[in-house]
């Protein structure tokens, strides 16, 4: 029983000691992977929400994103129409129709039929609904709008540059200001908008402002240093997404290179190459080279000699 | 017999056989003297009939254009640039061997440098071609050199890598032929002494630049070699670098890659040394140099390819994982379908290419295979094969489907005339080849006998005599034979 005894000794040495420990962790990191492996294998329903905006330029729309959850993300689904109605899923209260896209989202505008509802109401309510379809059951999304308008402004306080942005809801026929709504304030670029102050968000007080010095000041503008200011209410309950802009002359002016192509760089062309690199292909070039001459002229000599 | 000529008895003889100094110079200038052999006439033919239509392919594409060729609007190189970076390839091992190895002291390359040598500048002299007849006006290829003229904005760009390659190659040609002529210059003395006719005493008389052998020469011909071995060293490495640059400094996926350099001065190598292979063994069978070129040069050469293979290899994998990680859709597009993928147009390329040149060579790793002359040919040429496949694939699969779609309709093969421009230039090789082991020594005589007294196999049996005897009563030999 050789072995036996060989098995006492490997049980009492000290790793042995820990083997229920391991053996613990290992089965308590396989049933987490187990568990993470189903979670991530679980599908969800889709499903649809409604946001509402209204920017400054263009007429208020409405956007619909659809969406289910496969594992532990959202993935979009495409292609599901969904119809829009005003109040009711009524068909004397539809909107329009819309079918999402590669990214599960669909836009449609308030159309020009909807104007008596906007002029003589405070509060809005839009459906977004679909039909069942064979593996596809009927779902619907609602959101309720306050009519609100959000402006912006510039001020000069103290010499310093302001952005002010105001809103205002409408109750009755009077237009009231609205307090303790996070907005930004910013300065409109080429991939998104970039806040003029420190901070993301700005709330607004009793009178309905929000202001933020703009700290933006060697920001480049267009030809005319035009730059343009961005206020916006991001997605919020009451009043949805609302966005407002304004033009104003702060920007720094761009001092264009007229002869940029004709510089020297490495990208240009032909006789453009840079002085260093020249100098550097023509060092190589002639101290190559002219090792070379001399090695000619050393061979020469061998010739010299036996003559 | 000098202690400082020792060499240890665990490395194994370079030169085979009872020989002396007479003997070397019998064995390999002798077949310099003779008249050529019928074999040797044959394989002569052979090569110019390929070079004849190498020219008459060279002839139509300079006659009527470049759309003599297949080449399209996105492979707009094809098999030029192909056969040109293969060219290149294959002239690198001469250096190597020539240069670092004459540097680092391996003794080894002497029985194979002149061939070697000679191979480079043939290769050199292919490579050539094929960018100076893609030029499709070849009368004006003067304009690439940059001297002062009066064509205004037809100027050399510098920092275009393509105009560096033309630095390169010529200064490699140039220092290639110094080193490959300078080290000629006893042997072509030891023919012109020997010589029996009038007209090989002229020839050899001139060009063996009135050679004495006298110590002056021997000092002026060693510190020439040492100063082109300095100068051919970083050649080595940077010709087949400026090579890459053509491609790593564009935005073509599969070609923007920073481990072009390297990639392309391994392969470079390894291309190189299996075509000193192929070459070597018809050689030594050919000219009975069995002795001179032995089993251990050949197995020295595997060990080589088996080291820049695996290098090689490291590049491969290293490019497609590279490819995948960076997340560029346009680079690992070009790596997944236009060359992993098998069933892809090229994708019987790209594993001709990993066959060939990753998994034939890890034979190697068998000594038996490396000491094997047959085997070793047919690996060489496998290599040479497979090396030829991985320039076509960099350079075709990475063109052939740009980024637009709708230019993807072409599938790029060569024209006849550009396979005959291919073939013409293993015509113009072999041509030089032929004529150059007829009418010089194809393995440096000189260099041989320098080390014979410390390889040559009856040497070193003597020295083992030596090592056997009693170190005292060696020390007093020693003693009285150097008073």
């Amino acid at each position: 029983m050789q072995w036996l005894s060989k098995m006492k000794q490997l049980n009492n040495m000290k790793v042995y000691k820990y083997r229920k420990l391991v053996i613990s962790l290992v089965l308590l990191l396989g049933i987490s992977i187990n568990t993470i492996q189903a979670q991530d294998s679980v599908v969800s329903k889709t499903q649809i929400s409604i946001s509402y905006f209204l920017p400054v330029t263009r007429v208020p729309y409405l956007e619909v994103n659809t969406r289910k959850k496969v594992g532990r993300k959202f993935e979009p689904v495409k292609n599901i129409p969904v119809d829009i109605y005003f109040n009711e899923a009524e068909p004397s209260n539809l909107l329009g129709k819309l079918i999402t896209d590669s990214i599960g989202k669909g836009r449609i505008g308030l159309p020009p039929s909807f104007k008596n509802s906007w002029d003589s109401l405070n509060k809005f309510k839009f459906l977004a609904q679909t039909e069942s379809s064979p593996g596809q059951e009927a779902i619907s999304a609602d959101i309720t709008i306050k009519k609100a308008i959000l402006t912006v402004d510039t001020a000069s306080e103290d010499g310093a540059r302001m952005v002010t942005a105001i809103l205002k809801e409408k109750n009755g026929n009077d237009w009231v200001p609205v307090k303790d709504i996070d907005m930004r304030l910013a300065v409109k670029r080429m991939d998104g908008n970039l806040s003029v102050g420190d901070k993301d968000f700005y709330t607004s007080d009793t009178t309905g402002i929000s202001s933020a010095e703009f700290k933006r000041d060697s920001i480049p503008g267009d030809q005319k240093v035009i730059v343009t200011l961005v206020a916006e209410v991001e997605d919020n309950d009451t009043y949805g997404n609302l966005v407002t802009e304004k033009t104003v002359d702060w920007g720094k002016a761009i001092t264009t290179q007229k002869n940029f192509f004709t510089q020297r760089t490495l990208w240009a062309i032909r006789s453009g190459a840079p002085i260093w690199l020249l100098s550097a292909v023509w060092a190589i070039v002639i101290g190559i080279w002219g090792t070379i001459i001399y090695l000619v002229f050393q061979i020469l000599k061998i010739r010299k000699l036996g003559v | 017999m000098s202690l400082l000529k020792y060499e240890s008895q665990l490395r194994e003889p370079l030169i085979n056989g009872d020989k002396n100094y007479h003997q070397v110079t019998e064995d390999i200038i002798g077949p310099v003297e003779t008249k050529p052999t019928r074999l040797w006439w044959i394989g002569f033919s052979i090569a110019l009939m390929l070079l004849a239509f190498g020219v008459y392919s060279v002839y139509r594409e300079v006659a009527y254009g470049i759309t003599e060729w297949n080449i399209t609007r996105t492979v707009g190189w094809g098999w030029d640039i192909t056969n040109f970076v293969w060219w290149i390839g294959i002239g690198h091992a001469g250096t190597l061997i020539s240069a670092i190895l004459l540097l680092f002291g391996q003794k080894w390359r002497t029985g194979v440098n002149r061939a070697a040598e000679a191979m480079t500048i043939f290769a050199v002299m292919c490579a050539g071609m094929f960018p100076i007849f893609h030029m499709g006006r070849v009368w004006d290829g003067f304009f690439i050199l940059p001297y002062p003229n009066s064509r205004g904005p037809v100027w050399p760009n510098f920092n275009s890598a393509l105009l560096w390659d033309v630095f390169a190659v010529s200064t490699y040609f140039t220092i290639s032929l110094l080193f490959w002529y300078t080290g000629l210059l006893p042997d072509l003395a030891s023919i012109r002494d020997r010589a029996k006719t009038k007209f090989r005493k002229m020839f050899y008389g001139l060009t063996a630049f009135g050679w004495t052998g006298s110590t002056k020469h021997w000092q002026r011909q060693e510190s020439l070699a040492l100063v082109l071995a300095g100068l051919a060293t970083p050649l080595v490495l940077s010709v087949h670098t400026i090579v890459s640059f053509d491609f790593a400094t564009s935005v073509i996926p599969g070609w923007h890659t920073t481990i072009f350099p390297p990639y392309f001065v391994a392969g470079a190598i390894f291309s190189g040394f299996a075509m000193v292979q192929s070459l070597l063994i018809i050689t030594r069978k050919v000219l009975h140099l069995e002795d001179y070129i032995t089993i251990g040069h050949i197995e020295a050469m595997n060990k080589v390819i088996v080291l820049t293979g695996s290098i090689v290899g490291c590049a491969y994998l290293s490019e497609l994982f590279i490819a995948w990680y960076s997340q560029n859709t346009y680079e690992w597009w070009a790596f997944r379908e236009n060359r992993a993928n098998i069933f892809s147009p090229y994708g019987w390329a790209y594993y001709g290419m990993i066959f060939c040149n990753v998994v034939s060579p890890q034979l190697f790793w068998s000594r038996k295979l490396r000491r094997n002359a047959t085997f070793t040919f047919f690996m060489a040429v496998l290599v040479n094969v497979g090396m030829w496949f991985e320039r076509f694939v960099i350079f075709v699969t990475s063109t052939y489907r740009d980024f637009l779609p709708s230019s993807w309709t072409t599938y790029y093969s060569p024209s006849i005339w550009e396979i005959g421009f291919y073939l013409g230039t293993f015509g113009l090789f072999f041509t030089c080849y032929f004529l150059f082991a007829k009418f010089f020594p194809v393995i440096a005589a000189a260099e041989i006998k320098a080390i014979l007294k410390t390889s040559g196999e009856n040497y070193k049996e003597k020295m083992s005599t030596i090592e056997s005897m009693d170190s005292d009563k060696f020390y007093e030999e020693e003693m009285v034979h150097a008073h």
